[in-house]
């Protein structure tokens, strides 16, 4: 299905604790705010982005690299915006 | 409502008649499970999912009141919120409660469970160990659905505290203006909450039977602190009855304070120093108000607990200072730290021992942990300037043990010299026998300090083999065993062949079952919870030594301890009629 819905991207967790609770709370906020269903993949395992003990159990360490997709409506916004979460370490300093 | 009578252990003395108020830390044993049936999947569904709104909204409530400098809070704040709104979280459970058939509460527990056994399996600790905020949520999700959402803070009118254990922390944030008395669950006759309960002067009972499962919260309940129950539901025959002795009570009181302040003398002219055991700083008024001549053990502990740092040795010095200041000329006895690092394991990591009592703890601890131990010997030796401090050791178990810690004491004696930092050179030194051991090799220590104290809690635990708060084997905590009595006999025969003084620290000196055969051991000074003065030193003043001694003799060569309760007793009966009313006693009745 390669249509305009469906749309998926690459990061990198730079956050040096990994996906621990607060990033991993803010990533479940953000995505939350999006219709679009929203899965991150890291390794062999994929986990709803909207929940933030799926995230946790991936358990993402610091450098990983992980895949984001969207699909639906708002896909194509949703993989920008959290793209930049990654990029900006979820606010985090380090 | 039924009239029911709960038996439990009384630790404080008193009644109180009021509403009961559960305190919100239920056990996992008084989760209602329950099966339910078809036609109720749909509201219990309901019921789970309005409990979930209705803590996000009290949680959200909670985060906006957080101000600014606190972010830290306010991120622990948020993902709980996270969890409250993760749909896995509450479809877990919504599952259950479908598929199983099980009301609410148990399906959140199944839920929970699952999600432990998927974040069992995480490899980062610090991840894993997320699983407890988890359960944190899952708890206010829980008091929700039970319809209590309060902790100790939230109680409004004068109520009659229930609760499963009270932890020292809890103890701390009693506010006794809003709590008559308490009880627990767990607890036997020695356990901390007794101990804090008698110094706020409020009734309490411990180690209550159904406690959680027969009360009901805002229920009127009787709690007497003379037998230790409570009458749920009671008679209003037994209202005016226990309103009655609550008033007796009180009137026996205000005659004992009357004569608190004159000497501890018996009619033969036998004086015993009284002095007081406390743990508060707070408490110095109390003592004063009591008629206590001093301070005979100053519990250190407080200071550590309950904060993320170790105490400064400046901000021990204020403390000590402090208290030696509004006591002088009358003198206090500081013991040195007696814990173990299970209370303060944020700082040490915590042991691996299947033992803690026989454990690193008190003064090994303190050997062990020397910068610690330094801070707070020279907290007490700059402390000591006006000379009626004294410093004690606890739980020496032998000589060289003890040339050790003197030892080190030098070392800090010497660095203050130094610093030409004053301290009192002569600052008499003691320590607590409250091992079998050191029992055995009093007359070898006594060469060595100037004074010793008998701390009989612990002394009994460790003769007797038992655990004091353990309720299934407290009953065979006895003071009148032949074998504490000859011990302490042989203590004090020891310290006064050395020529040093002793002290008797411990619960036994607050019972008055029990005061007379130690004045029969012609023990110097007998330390105590500063309410217990009044009553003690009513029964000294009335007493006289050659009776005192008479019983001693009686009962350290009698076989059995029922015989020797039977004496101890009678001699009660006849010659202090109202102390048996109002008293309660290690003594089993």
């Amino acid at each position: 299905m390669t249509n305009k819905n469906y749309f998926s991207s690459q990061v990198k967790l730079l956050n040096e604790l990994g996906l621990h609770a607060r990033p991993a709370a803010k990533l479940a906020q953000e995505a939350q705010k999006f219709s679009a269903s929203i899965k991150l993949k890291y390794g062999q395992r994929e986990v709803d982005a909207k929940s933030i003990l799926d995230i946790l159990t991936l358990a993402a360490p610091g450098g990983s690299t992980l895949t984001l997709c969207a699909k639906g409506e708002d896909a194509s916004e949703a993989i920008a915006y959290l793209s930049q979460l990654f990029a900006q370490r979820f606010g985090e300093e380090k | 409502m039924a009239r029911k009578v709960l038996s439990g252990i009384a630790v404080s003395v008193g009644i109180a008649i009021g509403k009961a108020f559960f305190l919100n830390r239920g056990s996992k044993a008084s989760l209602p499970r329950m099966s339910i049936t078809p036609g109720n999947v749909a509201n219990e569904k309901e019921r789970l999912l309005s409990a979930f709104d209705a803590a996000l909204q009290e949680l959200d409530e909670i985060r906006q009141k957080i101000p600014g400098e606190l972010k830290e809070h306010a991120a622990i704040i948020e993902s709980h919120l996270m969890i409250l709104k993760d749909e896995k979280f509450k479809q877990g459970a919504l599952k259950y409660i479908q598929e199983k058939m099980i009301n609410a509460e148990w399906a959140l527990e199944k839920s929970v469970a699952d999600i432990g056994r998927a974040f069992s399996r995480i490899d980062d600790e610090y991840i894993r160990q997320r699983i407890q905020d988890v359960r944190l949520v899952a708890d206010r999700v829980q008091d929700v659905l039970r319809g209590k959402t309060k902790g100790v803070g939230a109680i409004s009118q004068r109520v009659i505290l229930l609760a499963h254990d009270l932890s020292p922390a809890d103890t701390i944030a009693l506010q006794v203006d809003k709590i008559m008395a308490f009880a627990t669950a767990m607890g036997g006759k020695t356990s901390h909450a007794g101990i804090m309960a008698r110094s706020l002067q409020i009734p309490a009972v411990v180690g209550v039977e159904n406690l959680e499962e027969d009360i009901e919260d805002g229920q009127l309940i009787i709690l007497d602190g003379f037998h230790g129950r409570i009458i749920v539901g009671p008679t209003e025959e037994e209202l005016a009855e226990f309103a009655d002795l609550k008033y007796q009570f009180e009137a026996y009181q205000s005659l004992i304070n009357k004569t608190c302040h004159l000497p501890a003398e018996t009619i033969d002219g036998y004086q015993v120093q009284i002095l007081a055991n406390i743990e508060l700083f707070e408490e110095v008024a109390a003592v004063i108000d009591h008629g206590g001549e001093g301070i005979g053990l100053y519990r250190t502990e407080y200071s550590y607990l309950n904060r993320d740092s170790l105490p400064s040795e400046e901000e021990l010095f204020e403390e000590y200072h402090e208290l030696a200041e509004i006591m002088y000329p009358r003198k206090v006895v500081i013991r040195t730290l007696d814990m173990g690092a299970d209370k303060i394991s944020n700082h040490f990591g915590s042991l691996e021992e299947s033992n803690p009592a026989l454990g690193l703890r008190a003064i090994r601890f303190c050997l062990k942990h020397k910068e610690l131990f330094r801070a707070q010997l020279r907290a007490i030796l700059r402390a000591s300037v006006l000379g009626n401090i004294s410093i004690m050791f606890p739980l020496i178990s032998g000589l060289q043990e003890l040339q050790e810690v003197k030892e080190f004491y030098s070392q800090v004696q010497e660095e203050l010299r130094r610093e030409k930092i004053p301290f009192n050179e002569h600052m008499p030194i003691g320590i607590m026998i409250e091992v079998p051991g050191s029992v055995l090799i009093a007359d070898i220590l006594a060469r060595e300090v100037d004074f010793f104290s008998i701390g009989t809690n612990d002394l009994i635990q460790y003769s007797l083999g038992i655990d004091r708060t353990n309720k299934h084997v407290s009953y065979l905590y006895q003071p009148l065993h032949p074998a504490i009595l000859r011990s302490i006999k042989h203590v004090v025969d020891a310290a006064h062949e050395a020529g040093i003084e002793v002290s008797l620290c411990g619960e036994v000196a607050a019972d008055p079952f029990c005061v007379p055969i130690l004045m029969g051991m012609q023990v110097d000074s007998l330390s105590l919870n500063p309410q217990a003065i009044p009553g003690i030193k009513r029964i000294i003043r009335q007493a006289t030594m050659e009776e005192c001694k008479q019983l001693l003799k009686q009962v350290i060569e009698s076989d059995t301890v029922d015989y020797s309760n039977k004496l101890v007793r009678e001699m009660i009966f006849n010659r202090f009629p109202e102390e048996l009313m109002f008293y309660t006693s290690l003594i089993d009745e």
